[in-house]
């Protein structure tokens, strides 16, 4: 390894970065020891519980709570006329209230708090308040709010809609290509809601100290952006607020807002003086939701005679729920992230995200991408069918080059795309399967795109880099690793600590990541939009470059070696001419701390500039992309419409993977989560009345209806990526969905539009293509 | 979510058992393996102050081949061999319900006792509320089919059609001793989800036993739900026949998971005694058994689906069951 700045994204050879490489936290994961939020307690502590709305839209005329103050046990009760200041992750969109202001807007909006001596008193307490509340027309079907209605669900609502953004863009001419095109296809995607389901339920703790402080413990992906909505909301300058991030228990975008049961949280800390501590059952995780949207879609795609695409025509209808949460985004997301992996020249977008009287939704994994990537993978399978073209070489013929732009100004600069669809037909076996299958039996392939990390950076100010990373190394020998990013599950404390010991060739018990602390860990703006790795790896290389530069200045001196030539091995530094003689680590850094003590340095991340000058130009642009080609095997019992997915063969462009360990868990719960939206789950609404929030009811799929799985990692270093890397948290979700449809359609004759797709859905499409007389494979 | 404070008895003796359901009448339930009940006590699910575990009571929790007590875990059954390929609908019913960690604690009595469930029923005391609560626990109207007389809550057990085609009679104990009735009669035809069973109050189940005859049947249990593990079912069809070479000699189909009972099927199936093995035969069973099964949209899988896979499952079955030699196919 040279010493100096590295001259390649990757070097030739690397101890740790592209091994498999447990993660740090493991051992204390699987013996039970690894400290989560509700792990935690404080002397004094009191439980805090929610009251919640039964109405689904109603004005608030009054609310009682002097029974409730006046129990004993009962040290604070709150309304939200009490901090009523609105919040939204969305600087632009803020319509969100810790507690209900006026008005509740769905069935499970928070309407009074209780901290109490313990459970049972603080329920008690709760069941004394008195409501009384004028209800309101309720909204649930977001077609309806398209329109001006009597009663808007906010405000903000465009000219007496519901609606809650409205994107319309264009690019090239859309209409002249379908004009002229020989095929077209469309598909309507109907789309029901699906929630994250993570492990450990939302969960916060707070304690408001008598030197001022208040200290925030929480079950969160973004400790920056609670850190600030606290002091926002709460009015305390952010530097007496200290947020800690302990172990999280999955948040797949679920905790990746900031919620208002951890702001009433701490507000009742504030309000009681005593430590609080809010669990939130499961019922109200579903209820707090920002899950994917209920979305309907109508994607039009026009095709010349050779399967070269001409245009995409895509309008969304996109059920936002109460809230805004990330829906500006999502609105954006539905249409442009359409632009990968294809060369798409024409392209117009019409969405609507509109508000409706239920759980707000906001960002799910692979947020904005999912239910888009379902329509348009559909329809190139069927457009390959009508044009006689096998489905890997249409998509082939379509694929973007590294380093090009698409006509919306999304910048690709790595792209493995092709060997992707090679690897993965390869595999498959996908030549003697396709179609060859016996009824009943199916193969089907799906691509995918995704961002790896949002290029804007959701708070502008101050100006400051979006991902920083502090490193102190004491006489102990150790590295401390200080960044608020937050490893939810997903491994990132892991690559952090990895990083750092493959750039200061040390091992990796060494490095220890401290627990994301806003006292002392800088700004990192969380994990969301997949860009972790890319951002805090790029940050983390970058601190540890600095650190080792100061090793190597002292390993010379000591050596009487140039610096400029003195190279890093496994826990020493040595001079290539002389290599008998070396330096050991901790010399080099004894000798480094003489004059200055510990150690420190830093890295950052800033994004560049990126993207076009339109309106919403930034939304979708990423430092880079992931790519996927996902092959999936069903079998049909075609008489029960019973099926299961036999296996998926899943290859995907994450660039260099740095820790294949984390990536395969990556890209295997990916496929579980995609399974599950497109096998079962579901949001199941009767009018604004969610019917299954329970996880029996609730249909995530079971170990033994998994798949085989096949892993193909087969990207190519991207130029900008940390050691070649890109993401891969989110977009190896997204091919599973199209992949298993084309494949069900491969294997009965039958296209499905609408998720789920339940066995009673398939047994009635067969029914129905039966009635047709419309014969598959001779039945 | 609390669970409310309740007073646990264990009482020793059948005994003592019946003297304290006798002191507690109408405040108290029994408790078995408690994975149903506890959860719906969480819910405040119709609960009461006093529970009397019966988990103490020793004849309860015998297991021979004719006689399997109420208190026997389901977990047990799995793993008795003799018992297994006595009877394998039972056995095929018991693997299929819930999950390895819930079949640890749950128990035949339980599960034969199992209440109905709901999606309006089955839910939080806040959710319920919301909605101004149901017949079933404290309210006065059914969401499902409106109207105000009858709860149409769906009985969800596995065992009990496995049982019903076996002929399994259920020993009772209660205030006013010891009885023993077909398992058939346990359920209440002219209930509903509510009031779904026929024992007195003070009563509770000893065991479950089984004919010799039983053993000498074929039999298979097959069930739709949605997930292959966890979920309650959407559809329990249990099916046991003896054959006299390819000539039907003994047919006995039983329902659950559509209706607010299990049912056996007698009056349908009893024409189709003495036929030749054959597919008409096998669809011509289902197809008499569909139109008589009224399951309502109460669970995940829509009604009608419901109905016609009940037709499928009776087919197969009977198929699954065909003698090796026979003409069927």
């Amino acid at each position: 390894m040279s010493s100096g700045p590295l001259r390649s994204a990757a070097p030739a050879a690397m101890r740790l970065l592209g091994g498999r490489i447990p993660y740090v936290e493991g051992p204390l994961k699987v013996t039970g020891r690894a400290e989560y939020t509700d792990d935690l307690a404080r002397p004094g502590m009191l439980v805090g519980k929610l009251l919640r709305s039964p109405w689904p839209h109603a004005r608030i005329r009054s609310i009682d709570v002097r029974e409730a103050r006046g129990m004993p046990g009962v040290f604070a009760v709150l309304t939200g006329d009490r901090y009523p200041t609105p919040f939204g992750v969305l600087p632009i969109t803020r319509d969100e209230t810790a507690l209900a202001v006026e008005k509740v807007r769905y069935i499970g909006d928070i309407v009074a708090a209780v901290a109490a001596q313990d459970e049972l008193t603080a329920e008690r307490a709760l069941a004394t308040i008195r409501v009384d509340a004028e209800p309101l027309p309720e909204y649930t079907d977001p077609r309806v709010g398209l329109r001006p209605v009597d009663e808007p669900i906010h405000r903000r609502g465009l000219n007496g809609t519901n609606i809650q953004k409205e994107v319309r863009q264009h690019f090239g001419d859309v209409d002249a290509a379908f004009a002229q095109a020989p095929v077209t296809v469309r598909v309507h995607g109907s789309f029901a809601g699906v929630t994250h389901a993570f492990t450990e339920p939302l969960v916060t703790l707070a304690e408001a100290t008598p030197n001022g402080r208040l200290t925030v413990w929480s079950a969160t992906q973004v400790p920056h952006y609670l850190h600030r909505t606290l002091s926002e909301v709460l009015g305390i300058p952010m530097h007496r607020i200290r947020v800690i991030k302990p172990e999280v228990g999955g948040g797949f975008g679920g905790k990746s807002d900031p919620l208002p049961h951890e702001i009433v949280c701490a507000a009742l800390a504030i309000e009681s003086g005593r430590p609080v501590k809010m669990l939130l059952d499961r019922e109200e995780v579903f209820y707090t939701n920002h899950g994917r949207h209920p979305t309907e879609n109508d994607v039009r795609i026009a095709f010349d005679a050779e399967g070269r695409l001409l245009g995409y025509d895509i309008e969304a209808v996109i059920d936002g729920g109460a809230w805004s949460s990330f829906g500006t985004v999502t609105t954006y997301y539905n249409g442009v992230l359409a632009m990968g992996p294809y060369r798409v020249p024409n392209f117009r977008y019409v969405g609507h995200r509109v508000y409706t009287n239920k759980p707000p939704s906001g960002a799910m994994r692979a947020h904005g991408g999912t239910n888009i990537r379902y329509s348009v993978e559909v329809a190139f399978d069927e457009a390959a069918e009508q044009l006689g073209i096998d489905p890997f070489e249409l998509r082939a013929r379509n694929a973007l080059p590294p380093n090009s732009d698409t006509i919306n100004q999304f910048h690709i600069s790595s792209t493995s795309f092709l060997r992707c669809l090679e690897a993965v037909r390869e595999r498959s076996g996908w030549a003697s399967k396709f179609r060859q299958l016996p009824y009943g039996k199916g193969i089907g392939l799906g691509c995918g795109f995704y961002i790896s990390g949002s290029n804007s950076p959701i708070h502008f100010t101050p100006k400051m880099p979006q991902s920083t990373v502090h490193l102190k190394a004491d006489m102990d020998g150790g590295i401390t690793v200080h960044s608020m990013q937050a490893d939810i599950g997903q491994g990132s404390n892991t690559l952090l600590a990895a990083i750092v010991a493959e750039v200061l060739g040390v091992d990796l018990d060494r490095v220890h990541v401290h627990p994301v602390d806003s006292d002392v860990s800088p700004v990192d703006l969380g994990s969301y939009s997949s860009r972790v790795t890319f951002m805090m790896g790029n940050a983390a290389r970058q601190a540890a470059e600095a650190m080792r530069a100061r090793l190597v200045r002292a390993a010379a001196e000591l050596l009487g070696a140039p610096a400029e030539r003195i190279e890093v091995g496994h826990e020493r530094f040595f001079w290539p001419e002389d290599p008998a003689r070396s330096v050991s680590f901790l010399e080099a850094l004894h000798k480094a701390m003489e004059a200055e003590g510990a150690l420190q340095s830093s890295g950052s991340f800033t994004s560049k500039p990126m993207g076009g000058s339109f309106k919403g130009a930034r939304a979708g642009t990423a430092p880079a992309y992931s790519f996927a080609a996902y092959v999936a095997e069903v079998e049909v019992d075609v008489e029960t419409g019973v099926y299961r997915p036999t296996h998926i063969y899943a290859a995907f462009d994450c660039g260099r993977p740095l820790n294949r360990l984390a990536v395969e868990g990556q890209i295997e719960g990916s496929i579980h989560m995609g399974l599950g939206q497109f096998m079962g789950e579901t949001m199941n609404y009767r009018g604004a009345r969610l019917l299954n929030p329970a996880l029996l009811d609730y249909k995530i799929p079971m170990p033994e209806q998994m798949p085989e799985i096949d892993v193909l990692l087969v990207g190519d270093d991207d130029p900008d990526g940390p050691f070649g890397a890109k993401e891969a948290g989110e977009g190896p979700l997204v091919a599973t969905l199209p992949a298993m449809a084309n494949a069900l359609y491969d294997a009965v004759g039958v296209r499905f539009y609408r998720l789920p797709v339940t066995p009673d859905v398939v047994w009635k499409g067969i029914q129905g293509r039966r009635a047709a007389a419309r014969r598959w494979k001779g039945n | 979510m609390h669970l409310d404070p309740f007073e646990l008895h264990r009482p020793a003796t059948v005994e003592e058992t019946v003297a304290l359901a006798r002191e507690l009448a109408g405040r108290f339930d029994y408790l078995a393996g408690g994975t149903d009940l506890l959860a719906n006590y969480k819910m405040h699910l119709n609960a009461k102050p006093h529970l009397i575990a019966l988990d103490r009571l020793a004849p309860l929790r015998e297991r021979r081949l004719d006689r399997i007590g109420a208190m026997v875990r389901l977990a047990e059954l799995e793993r008795d061999g003799a018992i297994r390929s006595a009877y394998p609908a039972l056995a095929e019913a018991v693997d299929q319900v819930a999950t390895p960690l819930v079949r640890a604690s749950a128990t035949v009595g339980g599960n034969l006792l199992v209440d109905t469930r709901c999606f309006f029923f089955n839910q939080s005391y806040f959710w319920r509320a919301s909605l101004g609560f149901c017949l079933k626990a404290d309210g006065d109207r059914c969401h499902v089919v409106p109207q105000k007389e009858r709860c149409y809550a769906t009985f969800s057990g596995d065992l009990a059609p496995a049982l019903l085609v076996l002929d399994a009679e259920v020993e009772i104990v209660g205030p006013d001793g010891r009885r023993r009735i077909p398992l058939a009669s346990l359920y209440d035809e002219g209930g509903d989800g509510i009031r779904r069973h026929r024992l007195a109050p003070g009563e509770f189940l000893a065991a479950v036993t089984l004919p010799e005859a039983a053993r000498r049947r074929s039999s298979t249990y097959a069930k739709l739900r949605v997930r292959p593990s966890f979920d309650f079912p959407e559809l329990g069809v249990a099916v046991a026949c003896r054959w006299a070479g390819d000539r039907l000699e003994h047919l006995a189909v039983a329902t659950g998971g559509l209706e607010t009972y299990p049912r056996r099927w007698d009056d349908v199936t009893a024409p189709f005694v003495g036929r030749r093995a054959s597919s008409e035969l096998f669809r011509e069973v289902g197809a008499a058994i569909r139109p008589r099964v009224r399951p309502v949209h109460n669970t995940f899988l829509p009604p009608d689906y419901r109905k016609q896979m009940t037709e499928l499952f009776v087919r197969r079955a009977l198929e699954r069951l065909a003698p090796t030699s026979g003409a069927a196919g």
